[in-house]
């Protein structure tokens, strides 16, 4: 929680401009300072079976701390599946096996002594498709704080407001917070499970697809956010859309066919002069 | 075909075995449904003594009772095409009846037992009047008038069934529980609630606990009581009257002030009410329990009806129909219509079997029924949400517990299938036998009858916890929820809609078991309700089916139909309670 609180978020402007410029441009922002950042998850040599099905072969990433990871591929590639493994998701598959070494700020996530639970209370995650519970939004928004038992330490409604506000969602919904959050539209449902997920403060938030269910303005003003959110949060984005991945990231991991990390570099570097002829063809469209 | 013409054709596809087919589903459907009608008219026919009714009492009624009821729901409804309908099916319907009745009698055969009005009556006028209720009811001004009618109905029946409680079970019992153990465990509650870090938030349940197990203890020893009233009033009408003030201080815009008013008050209604109705010769504990259930649902929906500004002329229902059958019953009386005797009375629920038909009556076995369902729906709920969430939510697919879940899976399966006899002698061997719970007692037909239907419910509750999405759980698990925080945050409110339609219907086959009942040994009539667990009972089925061996025919005709009847009403009230408590639980969010 090195940097949690060190900026606001900044303003409208700011970030449209700087967005345009990325689409204009290709260029990646430039976020904090520009010696490296510290490093938060990483991974060497990571194998993922399901049954006998390798998932992903020999990974070696490292995910730097305030930025925004993009991760980019085909269908099948084990965007996914690698992004699952960092909190752990996949333990719910029976089939699943993971070898190699997955570290979170240095201690191996699949070590025997790593409890899950305890592991995605650090970790927060945003799904493809909005899967607010069946609550109001208020106790959706609360959750996270009350399942780990810290709703008696803080003060429960500052929480809910500040992750409301975060997430850009404060103004639409101050008013029914006692509504139910299925009763909101799909933009502001996923704009929902963002604040849920920060709400609890985690350090990393992991995104799958999470803009792909929705319209294109409802994309737009989660895009914003996942740009405000690496302020305080490292991100990690898995996208099907090449031009997301280029607008909000600093660094993009190209998986390709077969589980393989192929090129992972800053997205600049990625998307005008990868180093591998099979990530072109697939940036540009010849494969994939 | 002409060359020149531009609109192409298409030709016909045939839909004649699609037609077929939809109108054999059609009559398969209604071909049972007209049957079941048909037993259900006769067996209503029999228990009130229809066919003694004259048409002119008939008429009476229908002027003064039905005709005002409808008048209300097609006032609430505002509908005029509803109203046009609603005339000419009930006037084409009387002319339907009346013609089909002449042609029928006087060229096939003469119809037994049913006179064209009666028959109006049930197919035209029964269903017109439920359907204009139901439009009605949806309203505001419906929706007032029914819902109070609702409360007083519900509540009484509430109150009545408190009574009946506090005759089977030892309300001194109670009233040492509730001091030793309920109040306790809900103040360590409140404690645990104003100071959620504190370890005491662990203790409400044992509090609870050794508070029940000091009570039964000191049950023995301690001879010195307060009255049964002064115990209804301390266990009863304090606590209610402080959730009142409670709930009623949690409303916006309501001061401290008028919380403590509204719990002051709803006091005094029920604690002074009832001593009024002790000088009036009523038993002064029935009346408070009745009070209670009745009055104070009443009164909060009247208050809330009368701060609201719509459907305020809903609130005279229940002068409308009291009103209607005061005039009713005295138009007959005066002009001395011949009136039917119905053999479904209020001493026939209220009084015990009889060798004499007109003195026979059901209750003991009413008790017996209701007394071992509410420990069945306990049970069963319990444990079979309890396999349910296990066997869906915790258990794994591989190695050897998977293969174990698979073998339960499958047998589950099986023994749903398996007859109930069956099921009669395992309650007859393990818990009347082995486990000595008695012969016939509360508690043998409870378990039995609780194992009986725990496939059912099991069944039922895993495809309710199945059928809640999975990307529901993830996003649990995914903001570090355990396995159980998520069952019981995200699984178990989802799935609850479900397993109570499961859980209904079950109990709705074990209501009406008889032979799980005799083989365990439950007695055929018994004189007295049950006092206690432990006591030997009969049931509503067990009675009828030994009515229906008698030699009088008015037990076979008048007593058994009056039987059925009351067991369908049992029946549908306790499924009704249910629905209300599922609608109510979904409509939440």
């Amino acid at each position: 929680m090195a940097t949690n609180g060190k900026a606001d978020t900044s303003s409208e402007e700011e970030t449209e401009t700087i967005i345009s410029t990325a689409i204009e441009t290709g260029e990646s922002r430039d976020r904090g300072p520009t010696e490296s950042p510290r490093t938060v998850v990483t991974a060497r040599d990571l194998d993922v079976y399901y049954g006998q099905e390798r998932a992903l072969d020999g990974v070696d990433i490292e995910i730097p701390e305030n930025r925004v990871t993009a991760i980019i591929g085909p269908s099948g590639c084990g965007k996914s599946t690698f992004l699952r493994c960092i909190n752990r998701m996949n333990d719910g598959i029976d089939a699943c096996r993971v070898d190699g070494e997955l570290r979170f700020h240095g201690t191996d996530v699949y070590d025997q002594g790593i409890d899950p639970v305890a592991l995605r209370r650090k970790i927060g995650m945003v799904f493809q498709k909005p899967n607010p519970f069946p609550k109001s939004i208020y106790d959706n928004v609360a959750y996270g704080l009350r399942v780990q038992g810290r709703a008696g330490e803080v003060d429960l409604d500052a929480a809910v407001e500040r992750a409301l506000r975060s997430a850009a969602l404060w103004d639409e919904v101050k008013d029914q917070l006692d509504s139910s959050g299925l009763d909101l539209s799909g933009g502001q449902q996923q704009r929902l499970c963002i604040a849920r997920a920060i709400a609890p403060d985690p350090e990393v938030i992991l995104m799958d697809e999470p803009a792909s269910a929705l319209d294109p303005i409802a994309t737009a003003k989660v895009e914003d956010l996942i740009d405000d959110l690496a302020e305080e949060y490292t991100v990690v984005i898995v996208t099907h859309n090449m031009q997301q991945a280029a607008r909000i990231s600093d660094r993009t991991a190209v998986f390709l066919t077969g589980g393989e990390l192929v090129e992972f570099d800053d997205t600049a570097k990625v998307f005008e002069n990868p180093d591998h002829d099979r990530v072109e063809d697939y940036i540009t469209g010849k494969f994939g | 075909m002409s060359i020149e013409r531009s609109e192409p054709t298409f030709g016909r596809v045939s839909r004649l075995k699609g037609t077929v087919f939809e109108y054999l589903s059609l009559g398969a459907s209604v071909t049972g449904i007209v049957a079941l009608g048909v037993l259900l008219i006769y067996v209503a026919i029999d228990a009130f003594d229809l066919v003694n009714a004259s048409p002119e009492w008939l008429l009476t009624y229908y002027v003064t009772l039905v005709l005002p009821l409808i008048g209300f729901c097609l006032y609430s409804a505002n509908d005029r095409s509803l109203i046009r309908r609603t005339a000419f099916a009930l006037g084409g319907g009387l002319v339907a009846m009346a013609l089909t009745f002449s042609v029928v009698e006087s060229f096939v055969r003469p119809i037994p037992r049913l006179t064209w009005q009666v028959a109006y009556l049930f197919v035209v006028v029964a269903p017109v009047t439920a359907y204009v209720v139901f439009v009605g009811s949806r309203e505001p001004i419906g929706r007032t008038g029914f819902g109070l009618v609702g409360r007083v109905l519900g509540g009484t029946a509430l109150g009545l069934s408190l009574i009946i409680l506090f005759t089977v079970f030892d309300e001194r019992l109670w009233f040492l529980a509730y001091t030793l153990g309920v109040l306790p465990a809900v103040g360590v509650l409140a404690y645990s609630r104003v100071n959620p870090s504190s370890p005491v938030s662990l203790l409400p349940v044992p509090v609870a606990l050794v508070g029940f197990v000091a009570a039964s203890v000191l049950r023995g020893p301690v001879d010195v009581y307060p009255t049964a009233w002064l115990i209804y009033v301390w266990t009863l009408v304090v606590p209610v009257s402080a959730i009142i003030a409670g709930l009623t201080a949690q409303r916006d815009g309501e001061t401290k002030q008028t919380a403590a008013i509204a719990g002051v008050a709803a006091f005094a209604l029920i604690g002074g009410g009832s001593l009024a109705a002790g000088s009036l010769g009523v038993s002064s504990e029935h009346a408070l329990l009745v009070l209670l259930g009745s009055g104070v649902p009443t009164v909060m929906f009247g208050r809330r009806v009368v701060a609201s500004d719509t459907g305020r002329v809903g609130l005279f229902l229940p002068v409308l129909l009291v009103g209607g059958a005061l005039a009713g019953a005295l138009i007959a009386e005066s002009f001395g219509f011949p009136a039917p005797d119905p053999w479904l009375d209020a001493s026939f629920v209220t009084s015990s079997p009889s060798r004499m038909p007109e003195r026979a009556g059901l209750y003991p076995a009413i008790v017996g029924s209701v007394l071992v369902i509410a420990f069945v729906a306990l049970l069963s709920f319990v444990l079979g949400v309890g396999s349910a969430v296990f066997l869906e939510e915790y258990t794994v697919e591989s190695g050897v517990v998977g293969a174990t879940t698979r073998l339960i899976q499958i047998n589950i399966a099986n023994l749903a299938a398996v007859p109930s006899v069956v099921y009669g002698l395992l309650g007859l061997g393990l818990f009347a036998n082995l486990l000595g719970l008695g012969f016939g007692s509360v508690v043998t037909a409870a378990l039995t009858l609780s194992l009986l239907i725990l496939p059912i419910t099991v069944i039922s509750a895993q495809e309710a916890i199945r059928s809640v999405p999975d990307h529901l759980r993830q996003g649990s698990y995914a903001m570090g929820a355990t396995r159980w925080q998520t069952t019981k945050n995200v699984v178990l409110p989802e799935a609850l809609p479900g397993i109570f339609t499961g859980t209904i219907l079950a109990l709705g086959r074990a209501i009406g078991e008889t032979a799980p009942l005799i083989m365990i040994g439950a007695a055929h009539t018994v004189f007295s309700p049950p006092n206690g667990i432990w006591s030997k009972i009969s049931a509503m089925p067990m009675q009828i089916f030994v009515w229906s061996d008698f030699p009088q025919a008015e037990f076979r005709y008048g007593v058994l139909a009056a039987g059925v009847v009351t067991l369908l009403i049992v029946l549908l009230g306790m499924n009704a309670t249910a629905i209300i408590l599922r609608n109510k639980y979904e409509s939440g969010v």
